[in-house]
């Protein structure tokens, strides 16, 4: 009996026994983790990203668009025009951004500032999406004689974005904009209107980005949605967007509404846009 | 004889293996070029070591990784260590010669021996640390070098320059008792 009762204690003792020691002291808890990089850059193509200006440091974009592919090369696709946009950033904490830009295309000058509400987070009791929201005050000051208040036009955009695994992600943003000046009188000041936009991982440093957005209620016959194309590479400091859209605008009123390219006769955009960042 | 066989059955837990551990510990690395220095450090690092036997584990959360440069730290994420699928690092071996190491508060070295895994890719290394007693808690440290490449980590051509091809790994660990 007693020779009985050692072997059973042996095997109980064998059984719980745990190979990996790690696991003697595993409580069981994980911690969620903020997921990271849903998108390299702080654009997708034309549309603002999820990801915010990191805290302390200083961004500085610019957006370059050549003119219209369509008189092939006798100005090589566009090259010899651009509408140019820079704006510089500056990340307050991982929550807060705050901007300025100026864009060439009717001499518009912003400011902005994108506030990240909510994090996606990955283990432990994750949280499936991230939430932002970005509203934008903009100036266009190519016409001089009018007054103040009719130059402006306001942006807000709720965007949510989910990075589904390390390639894909996909972002909605229905947005709001509010034209204080309208071109004709049965033109609305305020236009709805929802976005989608995406990428795909092709390697670890290059992605494919695309994105447009969807007209919501009435717009006048010359509208056309506006859509881009374009891919990310990553090198360092920097990350290249390289692109290829309808609309040669790169500030919100006028890559939304103001798309004017179409397929016909190769009117489209190509483009691209760089960003440098400077950790203070 | 029911009564012993289930006194017995409970002591079990008690017999279990007489280890230290953390679930904090410090685990910095650091890279150094003529163009940039680049440092992260880890307080999340958890260790075991077994007084009996000598033998210990570490487990390193890769994301608990934090740079002064938070796109660094994106990019030592996404790009090298690629954290989504390894999303720890970790050494499992034991202390050579344990039998014959008395713990006291003098600090003394001891050999280590074990397997390193780190992006996915596992190493027998053998490197040396330090070990002593200091009231009732274990206190180790080590510091080491870690060859970039043998853990096919790639590093871009545009960017050799700025990183390191041997970082200097830095660990210091404060054991309590289990």
């Amino acid at each position: 009996m007693n020779r009985f009762l050692f072997v059973f204690t042996g095997l109980i003792i064998s059984l719980t026994a745990q190979d990996d020691m790690l696991e003697l002291i595993d409580d069981g808890t994980i911690n969620p983790v903020p997921v990271q990089a849903t998108f390299k850059a702080t654009r997708i193509v034309n549309s603002q990203s999820i990801e915010l200006t990191r805290p302390k440091t200083l961004e500085f974009m610019i957006l370059h668009r050549f003119g219209s592919m369509n008189n092939g090369f006798y100005d090589l696709f566009g090259m010899d025009e651009a509408a140019i946009r820079f704006d510089l950033k500056y990340g307050i904490n991982d929550r807060i951004s705050l901007g300025a830009g100026r864009s060439s295309l009717n001499k518009t000058y912003d400011i902005f500032t994108k506030l990240k509400l909510l994090k996606q987070t990955s283990g432990g009791s994750s949280f499936p999406f991230s939430l932002a929201l970005f509203s934008k005050m903009e100036i266009s000051t190519i016409d001089q004689d009018l007054s103040m208040s009719d130059q402006l036009t306001f942006d807000i955009q709720v965007l949510t974005a989910r990075k589904f695994n390390p390639s894909i992600s996909v972002q909605v943003m229905p947005t709001f904009i509010h034209r204080n000046l309208v071109q004709t009188a049965n033109e609305s000041h305020d236009l709805l209107s929802f976005g989608i936009g995406g990428r795909v991982k092709v390697t670890r440093r290059v992605s494919i980005n695309t994105d447009t957005f969807f007209p919501l209620g009435e717009r006048n016959e010359s509208f056309k949605q506006s859509w881009g194309l374009g891919c990310d590479i990553e090198t360092g400091g920097h990350v290249f967007q390289l692109m290829i859209t309808n609309v040669q605008g790169s500030f919100e009123s006028n890559y939304i509404e103001n798309a004017t390219g179409t397929f016909d006769e190769l009117n489209l955009f190509l483009g691209f846009n760089i960003t440098r960042v400077f950790s203070l | 004889m029911i009564w012993r066989i289930i006194f017995l059955a409970l002591m079990v837990p008690l017999f279990g293996k007489d280890i230290y551990f953390t679930r904090s510990g410090t685990i910095s690395f650091f890279s150094s070029t003529p163009i940039e220095d680049i440092k992260a450090i880890n307080e999340q690092t958890t260790c075991v070591l077994d007084i009996e036997t000598g033998d210990v584990s570490f487990r390193i959360p890769i994301r608990g990784f934090i740079f002064k440069n938070g796109l660094m730290q994106e990019h030592f994420n996404e790009n090298y260590l690629e954290s989504d699928r390894y999303p720890n690092a970790s050494f499992t071996g034991s202390i050579e010669g344990w039998k014959d190491i008395t713990l006291s508060e003098k600090l003394q070295p001891v050999p280590l021996k074990g397997t390193m895994n780190i992006h996915g890719i596992s190493k027998d290394i053998s490197e040396s640390g330090n070990i002593l007693m200091k009231g009732n808690r274990v206190i180790g440290s080590a510091t080491f070098k870690i060859t970039v490449a043998d853990y096919e980590i790639e590093i871009p051509k545009i960017l050799r320059d700025n990183i390191a091809k041997v970082v200097d790994v830095t660990v210091d660990i404060s054991l309590k008792k289990k």
